[in-house]
């Protein structure tokens, strides 16, 4: 008798807690609610700060920070579900530079031309607006951005009397000399993020690019077996083949590459420039003896733009019931100074104009007159193109691209197949 | 009390009811629900057309040359890990059948694998087969081998290989406890029977040993197989699919299909394909079963 | 005479060093990746990364278990571990036992086949079961919510458990529940008073199995859970890398805080598990 009832109310305690903790966030019903939709990985220190700023400023508004993964698949995921089924909540949602246009094509992201004139659009840098932009529409504000650069050993590079590198060519035989002639058996010429990722397609496309190629041409037709492609990816290949790259760069992710980068067991990087800070640290052995710079060409295409950009976008939800309260709220927090604000405290830049000029900024981050040079003139990945096809499109892409890498097909098969299934993937 | 009485079989079939209200809501009509969506164009966007597409999501997985390789790669995955796992684990089940000092560690350590979260155990490995800063290579470096730094997730066939190790590594002492138990049913003097007789090890395995032990080793084939043909957790953590997609099995591949590209229609396929296949392994246990039963 | 017994001597102390190298190899091969992850987490992040490796820690430290511990979301998930399991578990424990006391000890037409039955059901890929329950339980807005992701669990683990406990049921003799029935006791409270009771054994076994199952169990986990507040603890700690890092302190610390209690368990209570998980086998 006692024990049953022990074990019943033991029960009914559980279950009580249990159902106390059930849902997530609470919901405050005070005049105008809204969500934003937002990891706390790469910004989250600030985002308390702007929200209580804003609320501030906006009395009217509350805003409710909707903390997701840090997996972009599974925000990914989320958010197209919700969207799908015409949830009107989160109402701001930070979605992946890639993603926008997937977004419009389906309908998911809500035009704010009525939000933001033209002198308002002017602001932000004209590489991310392509990501948003569709017959004459525009579809979302960045947030911050980064991008791909080359990190090189500026000790080494003086020790043998080396220029930086502004070609592959250059590379290449410059990382070889350098290995060469150091005789350290723990050091690499160059590493990368290589493994079957996204940050893959976009260090491809760098190579592509710096060849002289396009992924899609003047007449919207996918054109990824092209001879610029082939010998972009020829070189990645080699790259591994000749040992100026190791093997183990077909595992590898942004922190892999920076990891041992950072331990100084190798010349030349290529990530994105998120890593600058941490190979600046007083606790990096390479501290002070890094140099950043763009991404290379190949001989014959200076003109070639090499910088690959990404980073996060703001999108209204199109079913948001407070469209305007969420254009507010997305103004308030990409202006100066709340991007000021965002890079000195963690260290994502802010996807505005003429940042290269801004003193406070360059006192705490010199490079960013280099980044900021970079950005203005960067490109995003074919996502607005694609549309609705990008997830499948890239993953066919880094799929192809690393058989090629791992030695599994030949560099023309994987173009050629891959060539064939994206067109197939876009009904071309 | 007087209460009308149930009949007794009424009895026993609602006492059951409630269970099998649930685990058909939970396992049977989601699986026909998604053979349902197998035959349709499914997809997510409200006030979209459904339509009954018959087997065009079938056609178009198998002309699907990722589709197409992750079966096989689940078909040989299975194929190995249950083999070795079995052969490890009746070694071990063998050995392990006598009285032994410290039962407690013992069954302690046997169990761990088991206990072990799959996909916390991937991480573990993937550690462990990191190129530049795992153990595996650090030994190798430390033993004089610096030239080796081998590449255990990044190279093709190698990856399948590391991601098997891992598998076996894990259910192998599995294996072995099934197996114990069903060793531990074999009469003593069966045993002793046959060494007075003359019979050496070997014979004693072949002639009283695996015979008498087929029904578990039966058994723990079923389990084994059907678990790794549905592999799911360890190609996620562990390699993602990678490289180039030579370690993806059928279910990271229908994960994908379904959480990645939001496509519920050929993902449904998938999943009948796969449900299909590991019915079909099922039914063919229990036939080899009553064969031997008989 | 002297000569045998010695040299028998010897040949049993032979086999007994042989026996406990062979118990030392078999801890070593199991444990050896527990251990590495121990090591790793009390490293300082300059010599995780330290080439050539260190294999001890030179000055071992708690600041990964500091970061963990305080600066990360492991305690929640941890927590969302504990209270999904304990509700499944509980909730499994309720159908299955009623369900097996059921096939066990009453007799009606096609209780043969239920057990088989329940036994197909639990070999269903979850591939083909988690599509449907997304679509479904999105429109019942049983996603993001511990009650959803224990039904589910319910419908998954309970066909073991019935496994379990009828195996145990029907090792009670039939006497005892005759003169239960005489003295007035009525079915349930039969289940309730005499035959789990007789069966703690069996009831522990199922419990521990199915609290570790369900502790383990990923792929609903990471579709039914994706809200972060409510990860699992397997899932919360797989998907903590990023898109660009995997910060191997911070996971190999989160990994062994999230396997102790595992462990735990399956160390104390070795034997009824053991017993549990193999008493399908003997059948």
């Amino acid at each position: 008798m006692k024990g049953r009832t022990i074990l019943l109310g033991l029960a009914a305690m559980v279950l009580a807690a249990g159902f106390t903790f059930a849902s997530g966030s609470s919901e405050s019903q005070k005049s105008v609610s809204i969500q934003f939709a937002i990891s706390p990985r790469e910004v989250g220190k600030v985002i308390p700060d702007f929200i209580n700023g804003f609320e501030q400023t906006n009395p009217g508004i509350k805003v409710d920070w909707l903390q997701v993964p840090g997996v972009p698949n599974e925000q990914h995921t989320m958010y197209v579900t919700d969207l799908a089924s015409q949830s009107d909540k989160p109402d701001v949602i930070a979605v992946d530079v890639i993603w926008p246009g997937e977004f419009i094509a389906n309908g998911w992201a809500a035009p704010l031309n009525d939000y933001f004139t033209t002198a308002d659009v002017s602001k932000y840098l004209p590489g991310m607006m392509n990501s948003v932009s569709v017959d004459g529409k525009i579809y979302g504000i960045p947030l911050y951005t980064n991008a791909i650069h080359l990190f090189y050993r500026k000790d080494l590079l003086d020790k043998y009397g080396l220029a930086v590198p502004k070609t592959w060519e250059e590379l290449q035989s410059e990382a070889k000399t350098i290995v060469a002639k150091e005789g350290n058996p723990d050091l690499v010429g160059y590493i990368s993020m290589w493994a079957q990722i996204e940050g893959l397609f976009m260090n491809y496309l760098q190579f592509m690019w710096g060849a002289g190629g396009q992924f899609f041409d003047s007449g919207g037709k996918v054109t990824v077996n092209t001879p610029a492609a082939r010998k972009a990816l020829t070189t990645m290949v080699n790259m591994i083949k000749d040992k100026t790259a190791p093997q183990s760069i077909t595992t590898y992710k942004p922190n892999d590459a920076m990891a041992l980068f950072r331990q100084g067991r190798a010349v030349f990087m290529v990530v994105q420039d998120f890593v600058w800070p941490m190979l600046n640290a007083s606790d990096s052995p390479v501290a002070g003896k890094v140099g950043m710079t763009r991404v290379p060409y190949f001989a014959g295409n200076s003109s070639a733009n090499t910088v690959c950009m990404g980073g996060w976008i703001l999108i209204v939800n199109p079913y948001s019931k407070n469209k305007a309260a969420a254009a507010k709220f997305i103004k308030y927090i990409t202006t100066e100074q709340a991007g000021l604000k965002m890079a000195v405290d963690t260290g994502s830049m802010p996807a505005l104009n003429g940042m290269q000029n801004n003193q406070t900024l360059l006192e705490q981050y010199p490079i960013a007159k280099q980044l900021y040079a970079d950005f203005a003139v960067g490109d995003v990945r074919p996502s607005a193109r694609a549309g609705a096809k990008y997830p499948e499109l890239s993953h066919e892409m880094q799929l192809e691209i690393h058989s090629a890498l791992v030695g599994e097909k030949s560099p023309e098969k994987a173009l050629a197949d891959a060539q064939a299934n994206i067109a197939k993937l876009l009904g071309q | 009390m007087s209460r009308t009485r149930l009949s007794e079989p009424a009895y026993g079939i609602l006492l059951v009811l409630p269970m099998f209200v649930i685990v058909v809501g939970i396992l049977f009509l989601p699986t026909a629900y998604t053979i349902g969506l197998s035959l349709s164009n499914f997809s997510f966007i409200k006030g979209a057309a459904r339509s009954f597409v018959g087997l065009a999501n079938y056609f178009a997985m198998f002309a699907d040359e990722e589709f197409r390789s992750s079966l096989i790669n689940s078909v040989f995955f299975t194929g190995v890990t249950v083999v070795l796992e079995l052969l490890f684990g009746l070694v071990l089940a063998v050995i392990l059948n006598r009285k032994f000092v410290m039962p407690g560690l013992l069954r302690a350590t046997v169990l761990f694998p088991w206990a072990l979260p799959t996909a916390l155990n991937a991480i573990i490995w993937r550690w462990l087969f990191n190129p530049d800063f795992g153990l595996f290579n650090s030994i190798l470096v430390t033993l004089g081998f610096s030239a080796t730094k081998i590449n255990w997730l990044g190279e093709i066939p190698l990856s399948m290989f590391s991601m098997m190790t891992v598998a076996i590594w894990k259910t192998s002492s599995f294996m072995a406890l099934i197996l114990l138990t069903g060793l531990q049913t074999i009469p003593a003097d069966l045993y002793e029977a046959a060494e007075i007789d003359g019979a050496g090890f070997w014979y004693r395995l072949r002639r009283i040993t695996l015979p008498l032990l087929t029904p578990s080793i039966l058994l723990a084939l079923l389990f084994r197989s059907m678990d790794a043909f549905r592999a799911f957790e360890l190609p996620f953590a562990l390699t993602q699919g990678g490289p180039a997609g030579s370690t993806q099995t059928l279910s990271l591949f229908g994960y994908r299909q379904f959480f990645q590209f939001l496509k519920f229609d050929t993902g449904s396929a998938v999943s009948v394909i796969q449900f299909i296949l590991i019915m079909a392994l099922g039914a063919l246990y229990l036939r080899v079963f009553r064969t031997e039963a008989d | 005479m002297t000569d045998l017994t010695t040299s028998r001597t010897l040949k049993g102390t032979g086999w007994t060093v042989l026996k406990y190298l062979f118990v030392l190899f078999l801890v070593v091969l199991f444990f050896f990746p527990i251990a590495w992850i121990f090591l790793t987490s009390i490293k300082t992040t300059g010599d995780i990364y330290a080439w050539p490796p260190t294999y001890l820690p030179h000055h071992p430290t708690l600041k990964n278990y500091e970061a963990v511990l305080f600066g990360s979301k492991l305690g929640r998930y941890i927590l969302n571990s504990i209270i999904v399991s304990s509700l499944s578990t509980i909730s499994v424990l309720f159908f299955s036992s009623l369900a097996g006391y059921s096939i066990a000890r009453i007799h009606f037409r096609g209780r043969g086949f239920l057990l088989i039955f329940f036994l197909a059901m639990s070999m269903f890929p979850q591939l083909s079961i988690v599509p449907s329950l997304f679509i479904w339980f999105r429109k019942l807005g049983l996603i993001n919510n511990y009650l959803g992701i224990v039904i589910a669990y319910t419908g998954l683990f309970s066909p073991i458990s019935l496994w379990i406990l009828s195996t145990y049921f029907r090792t009670i003799p039939l006497e005892i529940e005759e003169s239960a029935k005489l003295d007035g006791c009525g079915r349930l409270r039969t289940l309730w008073r005499i035959m789990l009771p007789l069966s703690i054994p069996g009831v522990i076994a199922a419990s521990l199995i199915v609290f570790i199952q369900t502790w383990n169990e990923f792929f609903l986990a990471l579709v039914l859970l994706s809200q972060n507040l409510l990860r699992t603890a397997t899932v919360g700690i797989a998907l903590y890398p990023g898109q660009y890092s995997f910060p191997w302190e911070l996971i190999t610390t989160a990994t062994f805080l999230a396997i102790i209690p595992i462990f735990a368990l399956s160390a104390i209570f070795q034997k009824q598990i053991i017993g549990g998980l193999t008493a399908g086998a003997v059948k």
